[in-house]
């Protein structure tokens, strides 16, 4: 056996508070120091590129197609919306699966220190990938139009963009809230697939078309159904009518649904991180 | 500087059951603390609870007068070992490593220096935690609780999983650290491993504190001190010499045993010209003691262990 010292070769640094910062870099690096969550990184780059693809491909063969930035921007959104909420699920419920977080909280007893700092790394995080989409989004039209031989549109809707990020940042803060509330991986992708993706377009869509009072229901327990008001001039009813301006009902709807799906998973969420014993 | 564990009035409730039952007691600075006591006797709860990741029902535990919760940085305070094999299965043991000295601001360097002092080579460093032996996430936790060099080590059974070597290692480690000044507070079940680096001893059963103190002032209290065990060539002139001094003598196979300590019956038996053959202590060990007083919360029979333990 080794006669190494167990005392440092050169001294330490002095002891201080751990700075946010420092937890910032750590759940920054513990997102991708697994094969894990590489996978998952190359997954989303996969999938942006997959659909960019298949766009470019549909220009290339249908003569008269032709598509703007904006069409872009919404097709993209979907496959990040389908990645994202993973991510921020991940970030939560692994350090429960495989137990980590008896070494995480005995480094940072502040608990919701080192959950701010997840949030705040998985946000840096989205907003990187939205970026990337937005990329794929610019080098897609140019290569589309290349391609499919017609001249480029670029024009955006400025709200329309604002909106649609701001409803990834909230679908995203949504999953992380509820992951902290069942810390536990598949619960929770269950979870957030339901309310996010299958809710929305299976029984909310139906009971919307049949039912009068659902059409004023549903805005205030979906959060898209009530943020589809706001997305202006190309925002449309899912009936395909044109938007009316939001007005008061739509503005409470929006802070209803924020609410119900923000706001109360990530309190609740929080507090059980804090009370639950760690073993 | 004086870095002490304290632990006043401790008392964790799960539902009706008391798993840890008002425990207190301090771990000093310059020793090696041992805690002791059978499977479910509430150590690691005790442990969970000094580091802030089980809530006390009643009571508190501190390090240094501050609770743990309110160190800064606390990774360079104390150093903890909980459960080895609670990493990330993907991680790589240096990554583990790493992920700590960031935590604590430490120097890449520092990664290097732990994986040497535990002896897990450059090319087990690359493997991830998935294909560790148990031994080596071992060393991988010990490592990880040295690495901010703190001054209190809290580690719940850090033997578990080591080979002999291993094992001698890690108690010559333990006590240079103790010797530096630092206090350290180690789990087991197994009183042998204990015994022989602990300075002090506390035992634990249901959830209570059973004894405490040095391994001798633990058997003098428990008044099985001033026993031998003996058998001489004239069995019967001792037993006159022995009664004679007060002694009580009862036969026990082919010899005796005498409520007297070893030195007692040897002068008698040089006084009365016997020759001896065979004369040792005769008090319970260390180790009848710590299944006594544990008895309740023992699984097996400690009968059966007790008639196994004399009759071998
Ligand atoms: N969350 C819980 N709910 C109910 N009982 C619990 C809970 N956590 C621990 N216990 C009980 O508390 C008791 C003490 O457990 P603990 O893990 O502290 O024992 P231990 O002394 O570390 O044992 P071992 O030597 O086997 O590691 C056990 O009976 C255990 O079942
Ligand atoms: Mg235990």
């Amino acid at each position: 056996m080794s006669a190494v010292s167990v005392a440092p070769s050169t001294p330490l640094p002095a002891v201080t508070k751990v700075p946010f910062g420092r937890l910032l870099l750590v759940e920054w690096r513990k997102m991708t120091d697994t094969r894990a969550g590489r996978a998952l990184l190359i997954i989303s780059a996969g999938m942006l590129l997959l659909a960019m693809g298949i766009v470019v491909l549909v220009a290339a063969l249908n003569d008269n197609f032709s598509l703007g930035l904006s069409t872009w921007s919404s097709i993209l959104t979907i496959p990040l919306s389908l990645l994202t909420p993973v991510l921020a699920i991940m970030i939560v419920t692994q350090e429960w699966g495989q137990r980590t977080n008896m070494v995480t909280f005995s480094l940072e007893p502040s608990r919701l220190r080192v959950m701010a700092a997840k949030l705040v790394a998985v946000v840096a995080f989205a907003l990187a990938l939205i970026a990337v989409a937005l990329l794929c989004g610019i080098v897609g039209n140019a290569l589309a139009a290349a391609v499919g031989g017609y001249d480029a549109s670029w024009s955006i809707d400025g709200q329309v963009l604002g909106w649609t990020i701001a409803q990834q940042l909230l679908y995203f803060v949504s999953a992380f809230g509820i992951a902290m509330c069942l810390l536990s991986t598949p619960f929770s992708i269950v979870v957030v697939y339901v309310d996010q993706l299958l809710l929305p377009l299976m029984v909310w869509s139906t009971l919307y078309f049949i039912f009068d009072w659902a059409a004023d229901l549903i805005p205030f327990i979906d959060m898209g159904y009530a943020m589809s008001p706001f997305m202006g001039a190309g925002g449309m009813m899912p009936d395909g009518t044109q938007l009316p301006d939001p007005g008061t009902q739509e503005v409470l709807a929006l802070i209803c649904s924020i609410f119900l799906w923000v706001v109360v998973p990530v309190v609740l969420g929080a507090y059980r991180v804090l009370k639950s014993e760690v073993k | 500087m004086y870095a002490m564990i304290k632990v006043e009035g401790l008392t964790r409730v799960y539902g009706t059951f008391t798993a840890v039952d008002d425990v207190s007691f301090t771990a000093e600075a310059g020793k090696v603390t041992g805690f002791l006591g059978p499977n479910g006797a509430g150590k690691s709860t005790t442990m969970r609870i000094m580091v802030g990741l089980t809530n006390p029902t009643k009571g508190r535990a501190t390090i240094n007068g501050s609770l743990y919760a309110d160190l800064p940085n606390p990774g360079r305070h104390v150093g903890v070992l909980l459960d080895a094999s609670a990493q990330h299965d993907g991680r790589t043991g240096r990554e583990v490593l790493t992920l700590a000295a960031m935590t604590m601001g430490l120097p890449k360097s520092r990664v290097d220096e732990m994986l040497e002092l535990v002896s897990l080579t450059p090319s087990e460093a690359k493997r991830r935690i998935k294909n560790y032996s148990l031994g080596m996430k071992q060393r991988l936790g010990i490592a990880h609780a040295l690495i901010g060099d703190p001054k209190v080590l809290i580690l719940d059974e850090p033997a578990n999983g080591l080979d002999p070597a291993g094992i001698r290692w890690m108690r010559g480690l333990l006590k240079e650290y103790a010797d530096r000044g630092g206090t350290v507070l180690l789990s087991s079940h197994l009183l042998h491993e204990v015994e022989q680096i602990a300075d002090e001893l506390i035992l634990i059963g249901n959830g209570r504190i059973v004894a405490e103190g040095t391994k001798d002032t633990i058997l003098a209290s428990q008044g099985t001190a001033g026993q031998s065990l003996v058998t001489s060539l004239d069995n019967e002139a001792l037993t006159v010499a022995l009664k004679a001094k007060g002694y009580s003598v009862e036969p026990l196979g082919t010899g005796m045993r005498v409520s007297a300590a070893p030195a007692e019956v040897g002068r008698a038996a040089l006084e009365s010209n016997v020759v001896l053959t065979d004369l040792r202590d005769g008090g319970a060990g260390l180790e009848d003691i710590f299944l006594q007083l544990t008895a309740e919360t023992q699984r097996e029979n400690v009968a059966q262990i007790h008639a196994e333990g004399v009759s071998a």
